[in-house]
């Protein structure tokens, strides 16, 4: 397994990895992190004025206020990675790759392993640099708002930011999850990518809008989305945490049995 | 010296299509051996049950002594181009390379080495998408060198390439053979194995219709004895006056090709001189490997 997490290393570090996976998550944090303080308003009742929903001072000068921003559009960010780790697997089969993989590594599990552990852990270090990067703006913009930011750097603030940067990066291995089993099954990353998103943003919404309401209980876009957020209205953080344990042990396994026994 | 493959019956069926039928093949080591037949005869799913890439549906093989069933335990001794060479489009020659020895626990010296033998070193460091097919080919080989194989099987390795480039990927065959190496490689270009290969496979329709020497096939195959006259008219008499002996001829242009053993040569001469028709050549021709595949797989029908 080592030899296909260090040799999937070598193909993350191409350009077009770096600027869709570093780039791609990084855009979304800090277009949500300017803009949620660029328009932040300091009384609630102008919150509704003009278009769109308007965060407070006050929300945002709380502890976790840092990373409201980024937190809002984790749903963007894990399908950056979900699209990732689709296109990552998928384009193995459509570039004839997986075979030459296959020959110098027979044993399929510690192929797909490695290679899912080795996108894990740059997904890691993009979250890392997402919430490094909007933090930084954001202690850069705020002042200049008359936004407050001590409550930021205080013990709390920075427990509140492990745990955002905790719950971000656990919903984006469940899209990861989710996107690799996509890319192994449909063996074209164009296909694989389209049927990720058309699933996780339309499909789903349909679903919980239009014929299954409870769905946003259940449905792993949903859970995925109270995770990133560290628990919400529709579910808590533990329920969606126990309930997206399940579908990753069964999606995970499913890919690969279906990896392990399939022709190359 | 025991065979470096060995398959029983080995079968793979694709929904209605039995792509590969009983397949019994035994392959000398240390020797180049030919695999041909047409496109779509079963060569390349042969090819990837021998390398684990896909299960049989039935039957029984051994690459290196080990059961497919186990890949793992022979194809750390195991190099192969699988079809058209794929590589990553945006990595160097040498980075693709390091891909698969980082996967393969293989010494990242090998690279240089490999490098160094398809003679793709001055290249190595750029993207892959700049290569030519033929380089892609040669990057494909050197990726089947990595692990120092026992047995090296290269699956149509000059598809694409022009005259020059299939004369070097000869070239690369032999120097593999003069390592000791084993090499399989499969073809439909029949006169570029008569070229390099010792040993020969040949399978049509899913079945193995010969496997054994190259030599040994072509001397079993009827010569042409080809008698050129003097003067091109005396053509058709001459062909009569082989049918007359019950030699079946034809005139192709000025040569006249009887069909009968090469002894019957001097006899032809004579009869010949005999009708006052001069010969200003008389030779024999060899059935090609072509014309052997042919009436192999004629017969079968």
């Amino acid at each position: 397994m080592l030899g296909a997490f260090s040799s999937e290393w070598i193909k993350i570090r191409r350009r077009s990895m770096l600027l869709w996976g570093l780039g791609g998550g990084l855009f979304f944090a800090l277009l949500a992190t300017v803009f949620t303080i660029e328009r932040a308003v300091r009384y609630p009742e102008l919150g509704f004025r003009g278009h769109g929903v308007r965060v407070t001072f006050a929300r945002l000068e709380m502890p976790d206020g840092l990373v409201h921003g980024v937190v809002d559009v984790s749903g963007l960010i894990g399908i950056v990675a979900l699209c990732l780790f689709a296109g990552a697997f998928a384009s193995e089969y459509s570039q004839g790759t997986m075979r030459n993989l296959l020959v110098r590594e027979p044993r399929r599990a510690h192929l797909l392993c490695g290679k899912f552990l080795a996108l894990a852990v740059f997904i890691g270090l993009a979250v890392l640099l997402e919430i490094i990067v909007s933090g930084a703006v954001a202690f850069a913009l705020a002042p200049g708002r008359g936004i407050t930011t001590s409550a930021w750097t205080s013990g709390t603030g920075l427990s509140d930011l492990a745990q955002a940067t905790l719950h971000v990066y656990l919903a984006c291995i469940g899209y990861g999850v989710l996107g690799a089993a996509i890319g192994v099954a449909l063996r074209s990353p164009g296909v694989a990518i389209g049927t990720a998103v058309a699933y996780i943003l339309p499909a789903e919404a349909i679903i919980v809008g239009v014929i299954w309401s409870d769905g946003n209980h259940w449905l792993p876009g949903q859970l995925l989305n109270a995770l990133a957020h560290g628990g919400n209205s529709d579910s808590s953080y533990h329920h969606a945490l126990l309930m997206l344990a399940v579908y990753v042990v069964v999606i995970a396994g499913a890919t690969l049995r279906l990896f392990a026994v399939r022709d190359a | 010296m025991p065979a470096s493959v060995v398959t029983s019956a080995l079968s793979k069926r694709f929904g209605p299509r039995l792509a590969v039928d009983a397949v019994d093949i035994e392959l000398p080591a240390g020797v180049i051996s030919g695999f041909v037949g047409p496109n779509g005869a079963g060569k390349t799913t042969t090819i990837q049950l021998l390398l684990g890439l896909c299960r049989p549906t039935s039957g029984t093989a051994e690459v290196l002594g080990q059961p497919i069933t186990n890949p793992a335990a022979y194809l750390d001794r195991v190099g192969a181009l699988i079809e058209a060479p794929s590589f990553y489009p945006t990595l160097s020659g040498r980075r693709n390379l390091e891909v698969l020895t980082r996967l393969g626990r293989i010494d990242s010296r090998r690279v240089a080495d490999v490098l160094e033998i398809v003679e793709l070193s001055d290249r190595a460091d750029d993207f892959v998408r700049s290569y030519s097919l033929g380089m892609k080919q040669r990057l494909g080989v050197a990726a089947a060198l990595l692990p120092n194989p026992e047995l090296c099987i290269l699956d149509e390795p000059t598809n694409g390439l022009d005259p020059a480039g299939i004369r070097e990927m000869r070239g690369v065959m032999r120097g593999l053979a003069d390592r000791g190496i084993t090499v399989f490689v499969s073809s439909h270009l029949l006169a570029e194995i008569e070229a390099i290969c010792d040993h020969l496979v040949m399978i049509d329709r899913g079945r193995i219709v010969f496997q054994g020497g190259v030599e040994g096939l072509i001397a079993a195959q009827q010569a042409d004895i080809v008698a050129i006259p003097e003067h091109p008219a005396d053509a058709r008499a001459l062909a009569d006056l082989c049918l007359a002996a019950g030699k079946p001829a034809r005139v192709e242009g000025a040569e006249v090709h009887v069909q009968a053993p090469e002894e019957w040569a001097p006899e032809l001469n004579r009869r010949a001189m005999a009708a006052g028709i001069t010969l200003r050549g008389l030779a024999v021709a060899r059935a090609s490997l072509e014309q052997a595949f042919f009436a192999i797989t004629e017969g079968d029908d």
